[in-house]
């Protein structure tokens, strides 16, 4: 089946992807063979269970499907929006044999929206007396291990910077592509849980980690995600230049004062924050906008969907370029001059492997950039604990148990890996509390 | 230039271009919509039911039909609650006339209900006087508010053979008696209509059955007021059933009467699966109802081609030959065994087969999770063959004959 995207509802912010009707949901259910062995479901790094979910559906179990999705995957409302499902689960259908894979997407949204309909009965409440786990970040990846704590009885505190919880699909994900109502559900899931989340309480004092075990913690799980972006020193003190988070941030909770109708944008990057800034430019009445990426376009990270979204939407690619100059009145940046690049050596995409082809120099009047060319965790995480490990960009290392150098300290989600799916960082919380679990059972017989 | 076969058959004496007919019901309504069912390319008509209304007068519940659904498979079967026509028999007899007059190369079926001799007689008559070519005996509409009519009067061999003699006695025209399903047995009651003179059996007329139910209210569907009623079903699901009747009915020694055979037919391939056990004409209201008169064009270009690729030149030739391979099950030869055989290629590794054998078998199917193929373990397998029928490739699964004499089977203790 395919998704259709409809340019008026971006334009409108409006979801680009409806639950599917109790009709289509019953075609759709008929048409997943049940598989043995349900490739999808070891297709999900959440653990979601699609083949059981979708089962459930197809014998008029309704109601037990929103519950499989809700226990397996607390953030299971906002998967179903912004899943890249044929990289995952759908990769993975056997009907891909015959014809097509199934819609598991849609189907889960369907299962989602039928429990919130049908009074499904909240998730059961932690009787919190087997121990006391802090959770520092309430995004997707400290939610799945708070959640899979929370489940095993523990009493779980979730210390969050921001005024609301849900961390990259609250601030970062534009709403065409994820509701509000999506990861409202899934936080108020969470909450009744019985999990604790302390808003606007930033854990960002050198040996803030030590502290919360010395406070009477049993275990810290470390889930702060990628709080800093990237920025190129060419765009350096100028004020109509910020990165994607800043910008993302801003369309999605100061629209309509944007400021950007008629106005001419230009992206810096090429993976899925990059595509997500142009259209969330473009949806916000921008006139022209580019996207500027050294990758051409057969190589530009992002999703195949989020791509022909673009296309839909009017981007102006400007695959395979390099901006090498800025034109600026005083501290605002008025136009961008850039040039093509290709490749020194093929399929390595760093910066410094581009060349630059001189004779392909070409200018381009704008009036925002918007540098989308990746993130690190935030300058705090270093200090969390004395000696706590990092690597590379500052990501914390951790064990094949997720846990870091300092006993009882475990980490997951972007904040280990640099950067990937949702579902990937709720998977990674939902294994940590496992490992949480285990380091506290060997503690507990040890002692 | 496409060639067409020569569909053409003989029933009871009467030519029909092609064996396909509506069967009485409101796809045979009035003359309008029969002449379109005409102009599509039916062969024949079985006009809806006549009844005299001086004697009962009908009048419809409503809502009238509830259709049976599975999973996303809509309409396999549909109960209807609709009863013999509710129109007058004047304009009903006025429309038989018309339409003889206007297609006089097509076949009229008058189908009627009396609920006495007299009005056996008189709409027999009336029928006859209208043009229709043959007449049909409902004695099977399974839900008539007339307590003294449709399959009760088919459940009843004596009232069968009684009135069958009163239409004989009033008319020349060949006689079809409508069978009900609503019994054990249908033989006695076709030996019966034999007696009282009929030319030819018409099985099967619906079979009473409850489709759905709401869970809210507690009622069955059709929800006629807070009541309801199992009454006639058909489509689809009814046709193995009705295939088992007509197949009966065919092999039934001393009856050897045409059978017109009715239940399910959508396709050609239903069609001849009716012709070959033993039916000479046939009958479809369900199928037109869901998808309208047009279907009998691919009724005939399908069972035409049928008939050129294997040089079948009269439907005479087909009839009733796979109703010669049924045999009681104590005739079956139990050395022959089968076990079954996986396409390793054709294999998708949805695992189906591995499920069914293991909770619905005898445990004979291995699944490979690494290389997600099944496979068979042919000690273990006893040849039922589940595997196959769950198997969503079509042609993954075949079987191979086992020499029992030299081998063992799961099947053989």
């Amino acid at each position: 089946m395919k998704k259709l995207i409809e340019p008026d509802n971006i334009m409108k912010f409006k979801s680009m992807r409806e639950p599917l009707t109790l009709e289509a949901a019953i075609k759709e259910s008929n048409r997943c063979l049940l598989c043995y062995d349900a490739p999808c479901s070891a297709g999900c790094p959440a653990g979601t269970d699609p083949g059981k979910f979708i089962r459930q559906i197809k014998f008029h179990n309704y109601k037990g499907a929103a519950r499989t999705i809700r226990r397996n995957n607390i953030l299971g409302s906002s998967c179903a929006f912004i899943c890249p499902v044929e990289n995952l689960c759908e990769k993975a259908c056997s009907s891909k044999a015959i014809d097509n894979p199934v819609n598991i997407s849609g189907l889960q949204r369907f299962a989602t929206e039928y429990g919130k309909n049908n009074r499904l009965e909240p998730l059961e409440k932690s009787r919190k007396d087997n121990g006391k786990i802090a959770v520092i970040g309430c995004g997707p990846s400290g939610m799945g291990c708070a959640s899979a704590l929370a489940k095993m009885n523990y009493d779980v505190v979730i210390f969050e910077k921001q005024p609301q919880a849900g961390g990259v699909p609250k601030w970062n994900i534009p709403e065409y592509r994820l509701p509000e109502d999506a990861i409202h559900y899934d936080v108020k899931n969470l909450l009744d849980q019985g999990v604790e989340i302390k808003y606007e309480t930033a854990v960002d004092t050198t040996g803030a980690v030590e502290a919360l075990l010395d406070k009477g913690f049993d275990a810290v799980y470390i889930s702060t995600g990628l709080a800093e972006a990237f920025k190129l020193d060419l765009f350096n003190g100028f004020s109509n230049a910020m990165d994607y988070n800043t910008f993302l941030r801003q369309v999605k909770f100061e629209r309509p004062d944007t400021g950007l109708k008629g106005k001419n944008a230009a992206i810096i990057g090429g993976g899925s924050v990059a595509i997500d800034s142009a259209v969330s430019a473009k949806a916000c009445g921008a006139n022209k906008v580019y996207l500027i990426s050294l990758e051409q376009l057969h190589e530009l990270p992002a999703d195949e969907e989020e791509i022909k979204l673009a296309h839909i939407m009017n981007i102006i690619f400007k695959a395979g370029c390099s901006i090498i100059r800025v034109d600026a009145d005083k501290n605002r940046i008025t136009g961008l001059q850039g040039i093509e690049t290709e490749w020194i050596e093929p399929g390595k995409y760093t910066p410094d492997n581009a060349r630059q082809i001189p004779g392909t120099e070409f200018s381009i009047r704008v009036d925002l950039v918007v540098q989308a060319i990746g993130t690190r965790p935030g300058n705090e995480v270093k200090g969390f604990g004395r000696n706590l490990q990092t690597c590379g960009k500052g990501v914390i290392v951790v064990n094949e148990n997720m846990e870091t150098n300092i006993p009882g300290v475990f980490a997951g989600g972007d904040v280990i890996n640099g950067g990937n799916t949702v579902v990937q960082a709720v998977g990674d919380g939902k294994k940590a509390a496992g490992q949480i679990d285990n380091y506290l059972k060997n503690r507990r017989t040890t002692i | 230039m496409i060639k067409q076969a020569d569909l053409s058959i003989s029933f009871c004496g009467v030519k029909f271009e092609n064996p396909f007919c509506l069967s009485s019901s409101p796809v045979g309504y009035h003359a309008e919509m029969c002449a379109r069912a005409y102009e599509a390319g039916w062969g024949g008509i079985v006009y809806k039911t006549l009844g005299l209304e001086k004697s009962f007068k009908v009048v419809m519940p409503s809502p009238r039909l509830n259709a049976f659904h599975s999973g996303d498979k809509r309409f396999i079967g549909l109960q209807n609650a609709e009863q013999i026509t509710d129109r007058p028999i004047t304009d009903n007899i006025r429309d038989l006339v018309w339409l003889k007059k206007n297609y006089p190369g097509k076949v009229l079926i008058s189908s009627i209900m009396g609920y006495n001799d007299q009005d056996w007689t008189e709409l027999a008559k009336m029928s006859e006087d209208a043009g229709a070519d043959l007449l049909e005996l409902n004695f099977s509409c399974p839900q008539m508010a007339h307590k003294r009519a449709g399959h009760r009067v088919g459940q009843d061999f004596h009232a069968v053979a009684a009135f069958t003699e009163v239409v004989k006695k009033a008319s020349k025209l060949p006689v079809i008696a409508k069978m009900t399903p609503n019994i054990t047995d249908m033989v006695p009651v076709a030996l019966a209509a034999k007696e009282g003179g009929a030319d030819a059996i018409s099985a099967i007329n619906t079979i009473r059955a409850i489709t759905d139910i709401d869970i809210d209210t507690f009622t069955p569907l059709p929800n006629i007021k807070g009541k309801s009623s199992p009454t006639g079903f058909s489509g689809p699901s009814v046709k193995p059933i009705a295939l088992r009747f007509v197949s009966e009915l065919y092999n039934a020694k001393n009856l050897n009467l045409p059978i017109s055979g009715i239940g399910g037919i959508e396709t050609w391939v239903d069609a001849l699966h009716f012709l070959l056990l033993g039916a000479s004409n046939l009958q479809v209201t369900t199928g037109i109802m869901k998808y309208g008169y047009r279907i009998v064009e691919d009724m005939i270009e399908g069972l035409s081609d049928y008939m050129l690729d294997r040089n079948i030149h009269s439907l005479e030739e087909i009839i009733g030959k796979a109703a010669q391979k049924i045999v009681d099950p104590s005739e079956f030869n139990t050395r022959y065994q089968v076990v079954s055989k996986v396409d390793e290629n054709k294999c998708i590794g949805c695992g189906q087969c591995y499920i069914s054998c293991q909770d619905g078998a005898n445990q004979a199917m291995n699944f490979d999770t690494v290389t997600r193929k099944a496979s068979v373990n042919e000690e273990r397998c006893l040849g039922c063959m589940l595997c196959k029928h769950v198997c969503p490739v079509w042609d993954c699964i075949s079987y191979k004959e086992v020499d029992t004499m030299t081998t063992k089977h799961a099947a053989i203790f």
